[in-house]
C-alpha cells in the first residue's frame, strides 16, 4: 500500500490548483444542511465556508486521509473572505503545507490555502489544522 | 465601548439560534461540501472508530456559526469577515446545538470600525463543539 502523503510531504509543498466552483445542486444541498428560519438569504450568492469545505473535501483526498487505518481530526480553521461569490462562479484553490510534524505518533499538519477568481484576485484565504492517528508511515 | 454610528457595544450578544443536527443533514452536508468521509456517513465504519458511531462534520458546525455571523452582519461578515476557531468536541446526529456568539471589543482602524466577537457552538450537554473569535467591520 502505497504511503499516504501525509507522511512523506514536506513544508511548503502545494497542492492544487482546484476547481472548487460550486454548482446550483451543491448549493441546494447546503441549504438543507444548515438552513433554517434564521438563515440568510443568499439569493446567487453563496457562504463563503462552502468553499472552504469544498477545498477541504479535495485536500483531504490529495493527502491521503481516507487510506485504511487513519484518523482525522480537524483541529482548527481559519478563514478569511474578501466578497461574496456566486452560485457557479469559477473559484480556484491553492494550498501549501505550512506545517506537519509527528509527536506521540500523530501527525500535525497545517495547509494554507488561497482562494482566487477568474480573473486572478485573491477572494478568500483559509488554514486548517489537522491531527491524524493511525498507521501512518513516516 | 460604543460604536455610534451603528449602536454596538462589547458585551451585546450576538443572536444565537438551535439546531437539531439530524443525519439528513449531514448527509446533505457530504453532497454539498464533497466531504464523503465514511466516519460521518456509514454507521458500521464509524462503529470501528474512537467515536464508535457517526459524527457531524466540523465544518458543518461552523457553517452553523457562521449562518448566525452573516445574519447579525449582513452587509459585512462576507465582505473582510474573518475567524478563528478550533474543534472540540464532535456532534453527533441528533443532537441540538446552539450558536453564541458575543462582541468583545471594538476598535478603530485604517479600515473602519471593526468588532471582535467571541463565537462558538454548543453542544447538549454545554460543552464547546466550536469555539474561538471572529472580527468583521461593523456597518
Amino acid at each position: 500500500m502505497t504511503a499516504p502523503l501525509i507522511s512523506t510531504a514536506v513544508v511548503c509543498h502545494e497542492f492544487g490548483p482546484y476547481d472548487v466552483t460550486i454548482p446550483a445542486g451543491r448549493a441546494i444541498a447546503y441549504a438543507e444542511a444548515v438552513g433554517g428560519s434564521e438563515s440568510p438569504a443568499y439569493g446567487d450568492t453563496l457562504a463563503p465556508i462552502m468553499v472552504v469545505a469544498a477545498a477541504l473535501a479535495v485536500l483531504i483526498e490529495d493527502l491521503g486521509l481516507y487510506s485504511g487505518g487513519l484518523q482525522t481530526i480537524h483541529a482548527g480553521q481559519e478563514v478569511s473572505w474578501a466578497r461574496q461569490v456566486r452560485v457557479g462562479e469559477r473559484v480556484e484553490a491553492v494550498g501549501r503545507l505550512a506545517a506537519n510534524s509527528v509527536r506521540r505518533g500523530n501527525h500535525f499538519a497545517t495547509v494554507a490555502v488561497s482562494y482566487t477568481d477568474s480573473d486572478g484576485v485573491e477572494i478568500g484565504t483559509s488554514s486548517t489544522t489537522i491531527i491524524v492517528s493511525g498507521e501512518v508511515s513516516s | 465601548m460604543s460604536s455610534g454610528s451603528t449602536q454596538r457595544a462589547v458585551g451585546d450578544a450576538l443572536a444565537g439560534f438551535e439546531r437539531h443536527v439530524t443525519q439528513d443533514r449531514v448527509d446533505a452536508y457530504a453532497e454539498a461540501s464533497g466531504d464523503h468521509n465514511p466516519i460521518h456517513l456509514d454507521e458500521a465504519y464509524a462503529a470501528t472508530t474512537q467515536f464508535e458511531t457517526r459524527i457531524a462534520h466540523g465544518m458543518l458546525s461552523l457553517a452553523l456559526v457562521t449562518e448566525m455571523l452573516a445574519s447579525e452582519f449582513p452587509e459585512s461578515w462576507h465582505k473582510g469577515g474573518k475567524l478563528k476557531v478550533r474543534f472540540s468536541a464532535p456532534v453527533f446526529p441528533g443532537e441540538v446545538v446552539a450558536t453564541y456568539g458575543e462582541i468583545i471589543s471594538i476598535s478603530e482602524t485604517d479600515e473602519g470600525t471593526i468588532a471582535t466577537c467571541s463565537i462558538g457552538c454548543k453542544k447538549p450537554d454545554g460543552t464547546d463543539a466550536v469555539s474561538g473569535r471572529a472580527t468583521v467591520l461593523l456597518e
